[in-house]
């Protein structure tokens, strides 16, 4: 299988020795949606400045379509596209004027891409917009407008950082089915960073999950949800959690994937029944203040590996 | 902090590197820009031109001095009005970096100097559209020019390379400062300051001593006295600074004080921009 995006052991260190990134290694097929999920800080945006050549690695190594992004930085840019966090655009030039730019500046020869433009602005739903200018957009059009430029250059890799952030649910849902209409249509390559475990969940082929600096687990969103089972206990006790999760596991009902946040303990229940579960916790002696079984979700992943509450940190 | 790479064992195919083009395209943006804003067209022409039509008449009735005094401000004007714009047009720099599209170049397939070169282009341009409105509006209040051919070279070389060199630094401060309150708080020493000790109201011997000297190294004085040779075929200002006898040579090394600080301005301000680019 081609291989679209190839980190190696990239690190970077800002000054004052605050380490951003450490030490990442992934690879990403080519028409692969792939993730990377985090809280704010973890490392998602910078992993992606440099792989945009916007950050300077302090060592390691990245490619993109074959292209070392600090040996060949023009031929990188020139296979990729960029979605940014926040609006990244000029108010007071048109939607048309923005693609135009993007085009010509990613040599797509006039021809093409004057269709180009008229079927992407089609396809967004931006063919009555183009000759407003973009201070009058919404911000679910901005955003729709700032992928369909990405797009004007049919880059190999296509980076999505945040793309719903602050947006309202009613874009967000929108935006997400765009974006999976687009994976299914395109075969790009697209990495996107989120912190939202559902859009992860909904568009990614697979997940790295990222903490302080780290890719603390790689794998299909479906793998990662596996690893802790089909089932999930959730027991919020009165106080001690630590105690509590001690006794549980000298009991047999918790492994060492089970964890405590705050007053509430997560234990994936593995080959143990849901009533043996709480028939077992009553014998412990602790007494419960609630006690409900669900199917593992990608927060419990990320609470197992990181101990943090990912949608709080975010 | 040393960099180390590791080499993934792959060809580098290379890409046609053409950068006219690119730099058409951004320097075409950047027109566009300016065009949807006509402030930054029009406010650095109000302070210029309201010295050459009400300040400097005002000067001369008060003084009582002759016409000339009228061309020599107006002359002098062309001192702030270049310094004034090429700040404006770094402003907007700034103001693209904080929230304008300028991480969408920064993301594109082309050598980062060239968006610098593309923003100086349209500076060029505009400064040079205002020079030409700021000298046609004296003129047309009475103010005589005297211009030869050879003179108006020196001016248009003078001019031409102070506004590349004033634009650089203004690149450069953009590059440095985090925000346009920032910006703006320095502008009036890098622009408004030096032009009242370059002789741009009187000669820089009416100065004190120690100012006189101070005057002579500041690339303004140069430009001004290659713009009063260039319109006036006036060579004072340029015998008060080199006290030589051929004016080809004392305005040649006008020219090529002028062309040290266009060159060392413009490369501090490429470089800048490209090291404040990559975090």
């Amino acid at each position: 299988m081609d291989t679209a995006i190839e980190v190696r052991q990239l690190v970077k260190t800002y000054a004052g020795d605050v380490r951003a990134v450490r030490d990442i290694s992934f690879d990403v097929h080519r028409g692969e949606v792939f993730g990377l999920l985090g809280p704010n800080g973890a490392g998602k945006s910078t992993t992606v400045g440099m792989l945009t050549t916007t950050v300077a690695p302090s060592s390691g190594a990245a490619r993109l379509a074959g292209f070392d992004v600090v040996r060949s930085p023009l031929e990188a840019r020139s296979v990729s596209s960029v979605v940014f966090q926040e609006a990244v655009v000029d108010r007071a030039l048109t939607g048309r004027r923005h693609l135009d730019i993007h085009a010509r500046l990613w040599r797509v020869a006039p021809s093409e891409a004057g269709d180009r433009i008229a079927k992407l602005s089609e396809t967004l739903g931006l063919a009555d917009l183009l000759d407003r200018p973009v201070g009058t957009y919404s911000g679910g059009e901005r955003r729709r407008l700032e992928i369909a430029r990405a797009l004007v250059s049919r880059p190999s890799v296509l980076f999505l950082d945040e793309p719903t952030v602050g947006l309202d649910p009613r874009v967000r849902a929108e935006l997400l089915d765009l974006i999976a209409g687009l994976r299914d249509r395109l075969e790009t390559t697209i990495l996107l960073t989120t912190h939202y475990l559902d859009e992860a969940e909904r568009l990614c082929d697979r997940l790295a999950i990222m903490h302080e600096g780290k890719i603390v687990a790689l794998d299909t969103p479906h793998a990662l949800r596996a690893d802790l089972g089909e089932r999930i206990l959730e027991l919020r006790v009165r106080d001690q959690p630590a105690a509590a999760l001690d006794r549980l596991r000298d009991s047999g009902l918790a492994g060492r994937d089970a964890f405590a946040v705050g007053t509430t303990i997560t234990i994936p229940l593995h080959d143990h029944d849901d009533t043996v579960a709480t028939a077992e916790i009553e014998r412990s002696g602790i007494a419960p203040a609630a006690i409900t079984t669900r199917e593992p979700t990608l927060d419990d992943v990320y609470l197992r590996l990181t101990g943090g509450q990912l949608r709080d940190a975010a | 902090m040393t960099t180390r790479t590791l080499d993934l064992g792959r060809p580098l195919p290379s890409l046609p590197r053409n950068p006219f083009g690119p730099l058409a395209t951004l320097a075409r943006r950047r027109l566009h820009l300016a065009v949807r804003t006509p402030r930054e067209l029009l406010v650095p022409m109000l302070t210029p031109i309201l010295f050459a039509l009400v300040i400097a008449p005002a000067l001369k009735q008060a003084l009582h001095t002759s016409s000339s005094y009228e061309a020599y401000v107006a002359t002098g004007t062309i001192g702030l009005l270049i310094p004034l714009n090429t700040m404006f047009a770094g402003l907007s720099v700034l103001v693209e970096r904080e929230s304008g599209a300028q991480r969408e170049l920064l993301a594109a397939p082309v050598p980062r100097p060239l968006l610098v070169l593309g923003n100086l282009i349209v500076a060029f341009a505009v400064t040079a559209l205002q020079i030409a409105v700021l000298i046609g509006v004296a003129r047309a209040r009475g103010i005589h020019f005297d211009v030869a051919g050879p003179g108006l070279l020196w001016f248009l070389g003078g001019a031409a390379l102070f506004t590349v060199g004033m634009y650089g630094a203004a690149e450069s401060l953009a590059a440095r400062v985090p925000s346009a309150e920032e910006y703006i708080s320095r502008v009036p020493a890098i622009a408004i300051v030096p032009w009242f000790l370059a002789g741009s109201l009187f000669p820089i011997t009416a100065l004190p001593t120690f100012l006189t000297w101070f005057a002579r190294f500041l690339p303004l004085t140069h430009a001004l006295a290659l713009a009063r040779y260039g319109l006036l075929n006036d060579p004072s200002g340029l015998h008060n600074i080199w006290r030589m006898h051929s004016v080809t040579e004392m305005a040649a090394l006008s020219l090529l004080v002028v062309g040290v600080f266009a060159a060392a301005l413009t490369a501090a301000g490429i470089r800048l921009f490209t090291r404040s680019a990559v975090g």
